[in-house]
């Protein structure tokens, strides 16, 4: 009992940063109308941006998190004018081609850290932000920094967005992009302003998130975004495509499985049974369990 | 022949019958990377057959291309009309699963993998003949095929699914089952060529199946252009050979000069180099006729 309490600790906390990737990936797929795969790639990227900071500046950690918020918001607003090139190419929005277009990025963004840092060899961040001295041990149960940093963020993260969104004048108007684009526009809302905030908002996001996967884990490996990008992606067709509550259910529950089966069965297998879970609901029903918002 | 232009050759073709692996389901917007994972099932079966049971390859290649048929059919059935991005999704799942698998299967040397399969003719030399002759003998006949498919009233529903679904289903295009049929194909195309490929090296491992070889095969078919098969044809010789002329320190960035190509050519030309236009155009003008023809 005392190993499954342990791995449903763990499995929030990992739950609650699926739960920001989806939720900001949701945010480009509703407002910027861009399926942006490679989303994770840029969070993996900051976490790298982070170390070399903490390196640079002795852990200077409100530097490091500085510079992995901006460096977020920096490539997704670097690669905004791209999407946005592509679908005024193809005379309509095209999800696929910028799903396509975000692969490139990730690609390119895989492959730099892999040559480029550590000489491609998975980085350590130190235990002034990743530290793995516990806070609360009983048996077997322990709650680690990174594990409270990362859910409690995680709900306030959450919380604020939602707040934002149903609650400010700059969310109706992202819900009403998600809702009707040409209505929006009707109505005097700037598409490509609004959707610009919009990468800016899920770059802010990122940041956060490789902070918080940087506390959780301890380390970055240049496949991370690769292996991450595949689980939000999964993550956001079993929710449904857009739909917010959706992302933050499942995200949650994905975490937690991931971790109970942790618990119980070796490493190497588990991520695989994580994967065939998501496999068959995804081969069920292929537009998600709580209806696509798109 | 030297070795560096065997395998140039080798991989050449197995780099095109893959780009067209993925060009046919695309036709109906699919993109459809379980053929990476197919390409592994195939490949590790069919070596494990040779290795272990002593099977001769030629058998053990057509169990390779009915493995993937097997394994791209029962897939299709659950996804053969699904959204592009869940058939994405399903694709990635499928290949970490299986590379679990292989990983933790003792039989096909696990994260080891296999080595030393044996020659498929007498000596080295005509092993690699023998496996060019395969190679090309199934890009001219894996061509044809897609070539007549191309113009075919298969083909023409394929293009319609690809511009507007509602409409084709509307005009009588079983969505599904086109869908179920090119993921099918595809599958089968990719089971043989995961054979052939680890026979090309005479080794099988995981390194072999990883999602580089995913974003190679996605390069070669947006950049040399997704609406026909030619795009595919002289897109994967160049994407292949040409980074081999540069020295090495720039050979290792080749998956970022693909990256930056793919993102470069998807911004300033969505259709690829060779364009359904131009192949038209192309034909017309070879067969001395200038008919206006329309082009989805």
């Amino acid at each position: 009992m005392q190993v499954f309490i342990a791995q449903v600790i763990n499995g929030l906390s990992l739950g609650s940063i699926y739960v920001l990737l989806v939720t900001g990936f949701n945010l480009l797929l509703l407002v910027a109308m861009i399926i942006h795969f490679s989303y994770p790639q840029v969070v993996v990227f900051s976490m790298y941006i982070v170390w070399v900071v903490l390196r640079a500046t002795g852990n200077n950690l409100v530097l490091a998190i500085l510079a992995g918020v901006v460096s977020s918001v920096a490539i997704n607003l670097i690669s905004a004018p791209l999407f946005q090139k592509v679908m005024k190419k193809r005379g309509e929005v095209d999800i696929n081609s910028t799903m396509v277009l975000s692969m490139g990025i990730g690609m390119i963004i895989t492959d730099v850290l892999s040559h480029t840092f550590n000489q491609g060899l998975p980085i350590a961040f130190p235990d002034a932000l990743a530290s793995d001295a516990p806070i609360v041990r009983f048996g077997l149960i322990s709650v680690l920094t990174g594990q409270v940093w990362s859910l409690a963020v995680g709900i306030a993260a959450v919380s604020a967005f939602f707040l934002l969104l149903y609650r400010t004048r700059p969310g109706r108007a992202f819900r009403a992009i998600a809702e009707d684009p040409n209505g929006a526009r009707l109505v005097g809302i700037p598409l490509l302003r609004t959707g610009l905030y919009s990468y800016a908002l899920s770059g802010v996001l990122g940041g956060i998130i490789a902070i918080l996967l940087a506390m959780l884990l301890g380390s970055a490996s240049p496949g991370l975004g690769e292996q991450v990008a595949h689980k939000v992606l999964a993550v956001s067709i079993i929710a449904g495509l857009g739909n917010l509550a959706g992302g933050l259910v499942v995200g949650l529950f994905l975490g937690i499985l991931e971790a109970i089966v942790q618990g119980y069965i070796s490493g190497t297998w588990s991520d695989a049974i994580a994967f065939v879970i998501m496999l068959a609901v995804i081969l069920v029903k292929p537009k998600g369990l709580f209806g696509t918002k798109l | 022949m030297p070795l560096p232009l065997y395998y140039f050759l080798a991989i050449t073709a197995v780099n095109v019958l893959m780009a067209w692996a993925l060009y046919l389901p695309y036709r109906v917007g699919h993109l459809h990377f379980i053929t990476v994972a197919n390409m592994a099932i195939s490949g590790y079966s069919a070596a494990w057959l040779v290795m272990s049971l002593h099977v001769p390859f030629g058998w053990a290649l057509l169990a390779g291309f009915a493995l993937g048929g097997i394994v791209g059919y029962i897939v299709s059935l659950f996804i053969g009309d699904a959204p592009t991005f869940a058939v994405v999704i399903v694709g990635f799942t499928f290949i970490y699963i299986t590379r679990t698998v292989i990983e933790n299967l003792k039989a096909v040397g696990g994260t080891m993998g296999m080595f030393g399969l044996p020659n498929i003719a007498g000596d080295p030399v005509a092993h690699r003949w023998i496996i060019l002759a395969i190679l090309y003998g199934l890009l001219l006949l894996v061509g044809f095929l897609i070539h007549r498919f191309d113009h075919s009233q298969l083909g023409r529903a394929a293009s319609a699914v690809f511009v507007d679904k509602d409409l084709a289903a509307s005009l009588g295009v079983d969505i599904r089952r086109l869908g179920m049929q090119l993921q099918t194909f595809s599958c089968t195309i990719a089971g043989g060529c995961g054979v052939l490929y680890g026979f090309i090296y005479k080794s099988f491992h995981l390194d072999f199946f990883t999602f580089a070889l995913v974003g190679i095969a996605m390069t070669i078919i947006f950049v040399g252009g997704y609406a026909t098969m030619w795009g595919s044809l002289i897109l994967a010789p160049i994407l292949y050979g040409v980074p081999l002329l540069f020295p090495p320190a720039i050979q290792s960035w080749r998956i970022v000069i693909y990256g930056a190509l793919l993102v470069l050519v998807l911004v300033l030309k969505p259709e690829g180099f060779i364009t359904r236009r131009f192949v038209y155009s192309l034909e017309s003008f070879l067969s001395g006729t200038r008919k206006k023809r329309n082009t989805l």
